[in-house]
């Protein structure tokens, strides 16, 4: 494994890349941690303390009824379940519909398959905005207006463009001599996909995964237009439960954006290290 | 690979779900963006025809054409400044420095923050009166450069662009998740032949991903600047003077009036362009696809 | 539009029952309520269910008693009616959802919107339904004479105003009196001597900004139309010179605004208000609960014990003595039915939240201006009393800019504002700016 060489004697060039090399790592860090460090410290701030106050400074006394307020005023956990279950059950999907024609376009030559590509790469840079009128036309003539089917939908389909784009990266990097080696060997198309490129192009499945559930956690405009009943309200409308026409209550809204990222960085944590690191061992890169 | 004839109908069943996904999700809709952007349409009364007027109006608003520039630049800085960047960082960690599973979370933490908190902090940091960059300003003496970083011609596009280039988690992943594919043993002979850690990178990781992962993440951060929106809306709308506008954000703001017209041709102009980013780019990574199935074959 | 959206929607639809064949998109459970426009279900025939898409929920201070009055309704009409009401917070998704609605004509039977301007588009769809014969019958009487009159067109009345709004100017006491103002200014001359002396004294005299909808400068815009060109600027519309006056002074009191006033939004204008470091403050009286809040007093000074309320100065020479600027904030819209028993079910539920005994109590508990008549309650609020009297002795009034001249005027003016304010354009090009965003949407 690339584990970190560790020499008796470091020459000066060496630990010139390794100072700068640590300045880099350290700064990346700080840069990423504190919007959560800030964002948490401001959720514990009261509406005037947070406005009229220095924003960089410490909560005078921490308002954890903030997150009370979130909790239950918003009725966030119904929601976080809906997130969970909505954002499983289209990432799921997504990735398989994703995979499949990833695996057409990246393995074989077929007639239009550059245009197909074509048309999945130009369909990440549709600013979705513009597609409201038609995607609510759609999701309603479908009879999933107000349902859960009608999210997953939407999110699995807003989501292959770019899942597609890069499970395709990866599969194109898998060399065609391991396939052609299962083929010979008498494999069929099934089984050629399930049991040799699908397990060897997992990393770019699981990073698909992450993104097209980051998407659906984060979605908002249509989980507020193709849904109406507040049994099916995911958490980023709850996040919004605290703004209303004319003023926004910014630290219970804080707090519900605590309540909101805590799930996902869980879950992002948790995905990484049981499915990320225990695929690194089958290189197939050279 | 060739296609056997045995193989048709397996491909046409895998092709099929995605194919119809794009149809209902994304043709029929960019064709509806595409036949409104030639009508007078409020949504609510009649639509109009207006041939191309829609667009004759764009391409004599400032505004829009402020909207086409600021993307081009975001595209082109997210392509070849922020995906570097990126690369350098998931080299340095693919090379497992200690507590580099911590460092690879952390870097992507700021993703999965909702854009809205991102967005108030950032213009925190921005405040003329209490923001933290004039605090550090002053600290080091050049109170004099203080300002008002966003709502200053000069700066405000630069500083709304300079901020995101480094929240680079996204791109850091996909590279990191190429680079583990790699077969250890071209480091382990550079490793006895003597290269360093800095060639190894250059002569091995970069080439090995350059085509993969790297052309990947050129391309989605170019398109993902060209759709830039919910930053810009909730930083500055656009403001000072439409000097930090993006081509969505002018939809949204022609889609409140409203001017479905105007906005469903901003989205046909933005389409046009995000088309040429992606051809340019894959002409500039791949030549045709054809070479390079076959390089790659001899390079195994 | 029905002749191409038509075409494309056949498609969508043949294609859509395709992808439900053939790619397995299986819906998860459908637990909830059908569709809102679908029939009621059979066993219940006889209930209609009416749905209210509605911002008056949440954290909006009319949201408790509306809540109230909705169980109530429900209660009383139980097997008859039930008013169904979908939870709508962030108002700007609000206003994308209610439009993208109409356009894709599924109108909900009850729904809000803030816009004057798009009044006439929406009565002129038919897709809304017109109150007039209802109006006539006496419910009229219980608005405000003349609510009706600038909303009425071709004889058809489909917009209810509702829930109206006032700016007048409230100050801080102590600021001015460390300024050496005991009293309000009477005309713009002195405001501006005014804000010398405070400026002087260290504070800002207003809080000023260009950022998000640049709310607060295009109040004070308006109120400075409003005294340098009276009500008939309003009519005769941008070309009238009082804009380009107007815009100029608008400029200059940016030099008496905090820094960074150019990228500020509403929340560093309440910010230094809260503070206590901004004299003058302008907003509609859904503010007057926060002036209130102990989260919001410094020092343990209550905000509401050191303020007072001013109507607008008069402009030396100008023609808008004691005018008043203000606002519709709502207009209640309801779909056409053709059920005649649905159209009365949805008039039934309107008449009982609009009742003047309710909307006494909703107005107090509320702190918000409606148009239906009510008598003031007695819990009403000291400064809740100001604004009301100023609203009573107001000569005219005129609706604010962005009301008066529509969205594209409204989305166009925080650019206009600060390429004024940063010498990108004159006074005239200002003007001229926020004229070619309406002529482009026209």
């Amino acid at each position: 494994m690339n584990t970190n060489k560790v020499h008796a004697k470091l020459t000066g060039k060496e630990l010139f890349l390794q100072i700068i090399r640590w300045i880099l790592i350290v700064f990346f860090t700080v840069y990423a941690l504190f919007p959560l460090f800030w964002l948490f410290m401001s959720s514990l701030k009261t509406n005037g303390e947070f406005l009229a106050g220095n924003p960089f400074s410490l909560p005078k006394v921490p308002q954890w009824q903030n997150y009370t307020n979130a909790l239950t005023v918003a009725g966030l956990g119904r929601m976080l379940l809906n997130s969970v279950f909505v954002g499983i059950a289209a990432t799921l999907f997504n990735v398989l519909v994703a995979s499949l024609s990833a695996y057409c376009m990246s393995r074989f030559r077929f007639r239009g398959r550059d245009n197909y590509y074509t048309l999945f790469t130009t369909g990440i840079l549709i600013p979705l905005n513009a597609l409201m009128v038609p995607y609510f036309v759609i999701i309603n003539r479908l009879g999933l207006y107000n349902t859960y089917g009608g999210l997953i939908l939407l999110y699995s389909a807003i989501g292959i463009p770019m899942s597609t784009f890069l499970i395709k990266g990866l599969m194109d990097s898998i060399p065609m001599e391991i396939e052609e080696a299962a083929y010979i060997d008498g494999a069929g198309f099934m089984g050629r996909f399930f049991h040799v490129i699908l397990p060897l192009s997992r990393t770019g499945i699981v990073t698909a995964a992450t993104f097209e559930f980051l998407t659906c956690w984060n979605e908002f405009v249509f989980a507020n237009l193709i849904v109406s009943s507040e049994k099916l309200r995911t958490i980023q409308v709850g996040i919004r439960y605290f703004t209303n026409q004319f003023s926004t209550d910014y630290v219970s809204m804080y707090a519900a954006i605590v309540v909101s990222i805590v799930p996902s960085i869980l879950g992002y944590i948790i995905f990484q290290e049981q499915v990320i690191s225990g695929m690194t061992s089958g290189a197939v890169k050279g | 690979m060739r296609l056997t004839r045995n193989d048709k109908g397996p491909l046409i069943a895998f092709m099929a779900p995605a194919l119809i996904m794009m149809l209902l999700f994304f043709v029929i809709p960019v064709i509806y963006v595409v036949v409104v952007s030639f009508f007078k349409w409020n949504g609510i009364t009649d639509p109009e025809f207006r041939g191309i007027r829609n667009f004759a109006l764009l391409f004599k608003d400032k505004a829009f054409l402020r909207s086409v520039l600021n993307n081009i630049i975001w595209a082109l800085v997210a392509g070849f400044i922020q995906v570097p960047i990126a690369m350098v960082m998931a080299i340095i960690l693919s090379r497992k420095p200690k507590g580099w599973k911590f460092f690879r979370t952390v870097y992507f933490l700021p993703q999965v923050i909702s854009g809205i908190a991102l967005a108030m902090l950032w213009r925190a940091i921005y405040n003329a009166n209490t923001g933290l960059l004039n605090g550090l300003l002053k600290l080091f003496g050049r109170g004099d450069l203080a300002r008002d970083w966003l709502g200053t011609i000069e700066t405000a596009f630069p500083a709304v662009l300079i901020y995101w280039v480094f929240y680079i988690g996204y791109y850091m992943v996909i590279m990191m998740a190429d680079i583990t594919t790699i077969d250890e043993s071209y480091y382990e002979a550079a490793t006895i032949d003597g290269a360093t850690d800095f060639q190894q990178a250059i002569h091995i990781t970069i080439p090995l991903i350059r085509k993969t992962s790297l052309a990947t993440c050129v391309t989605l951060a170019s398109v993902m600047g060209l759709r830039q929106f919910e930053q810009v809306y909730m930083l500055t709308n656009g403001q000072p003077a439409n000097t930090t506008s993006t081509i969505v954000l002018y939809m949204y703001k022609k889609l409140q009036e409203p001017n479905y017209g105007m906005a469903s041709a901003s989205a046909v102009i933005l389409i046009v362009v995000g088309i040429i980013f992606i051809v340019s780019l894959r002409l500039l990574f791949n030549g045709r696809q054809e070479n390079r199935q076959v390089k790659k074959r001899k390079g195994a | 539009m029905k002749k191409f959206l038509a075409l494309i929607l056949a498609l969508a639809m043949i294609f859509a029952l395709a992808a439900c064949g053939q790619s397995a998109a299986a819906p998860a459970a459908q637990e909830a309520a059908p569709a809102a426009q679908e029939a009621a279900p059979a066993e219940a025939a006889k209930e209609i269910t009416i749905n209210f898409p509605c911002i008056w929920v949440g954290t909006d201070s009319k949201a408790a008693y509306f809540a109230e009055m909705v169980d109530s309704f429900n209660k009383e009409n139980e097997g008859q009616i039930k008013v169904v009401i979908e939870e709508q917070t962030d108002y700007q998704a609000y206003r994308d959802k209610i439009r993208t609605l109409v356009t894709a004509g599924e109108v909900p039977d009850i729904c809000t919107m803030d816009t004057a301007a798009d009044v006439e588009l929406y009565t002129a769809s038919g897709k809304f339904m017109d109150f007039t014969p209802y109006l006539d019958e006496g419910w009229r009487d219980t608005f405000a004479t003349g609510t009706f009159d600038s909303y009425t067109y071709d004889g058809v009345t489909a917009v209810i105003p509702f829930e109206s709004a006032i700016f007048p100017i409230v100050y801080n006491v102590e600021i001015l009196k460390e300024a050496g103002w005991e009293t309000f200014p009477a005309n713009w001359d002195e405001m501006f001597e005014m804000f010398d002396d405070i400026k002087a004294a260290g504070y800002n005299a207003v809080g000023q900004m260009a950022g998000e909808n640049a709310w607060t400068s295009m109040l004070w815009y308006s109120a400075l139309v409003q005294a340098i060109g009276g009500k008939e600027a309003f009519e005769n519309g941008l070309s009238d010179p009082a804009f380009v006056e107007a815009a100029d002074v608008l400029k200059r009191m940016y030099e008496y605004t905090f820094d960074g006033a150019i990228s500020a939004g509403a929340g560093d204008v309440n910010g230094h208000w809260i503070a206590q470091d901004t004299a003058l403050y302008l907003n509609g009286p859904w503010w007057i609960g926060n002036l209130y809040k102990e989260d919001n007093a410094k020092d343990g000074v209550l905000l509401a014990d050191v303020c007072d309320v001013a109507a607008n100065p008069e402009w030396v020479g100008g023609k808008g003595q004691g005018g008043l600027v203000t606002k519709v904030q709502s207009f209640i819209l309801a779909a056409k039915q053709d059920d005649p028993a649905k159209e009365a079910a949805v008039v039934k539920f309107l008449q009982y939240i609009t009742d003047p005994d309710r909307m006494q109590v909703w107005s107090a508990s509320a702190g918000s201006m409606f148009f239906v008549n009510y008598e003031p309650s007695e819990d009403t609020t000291v400064i809740a009393q100001k604004f009301a009297e100023i609203k009573k002795d107001a000569a005219f009034t005129v609706l604010a800019v962005d009301a008066n001249f529509g969205p594209a005027y409204e989305s166009a003016f925080p650019a206009a504002v600060s390429a004024l304010v940063l010498g990108q354009v004159d006074a005239q090009g200002f003007v001229d700016q926020l004229q070619t965003a309406i002529d482009n949407a026209a």
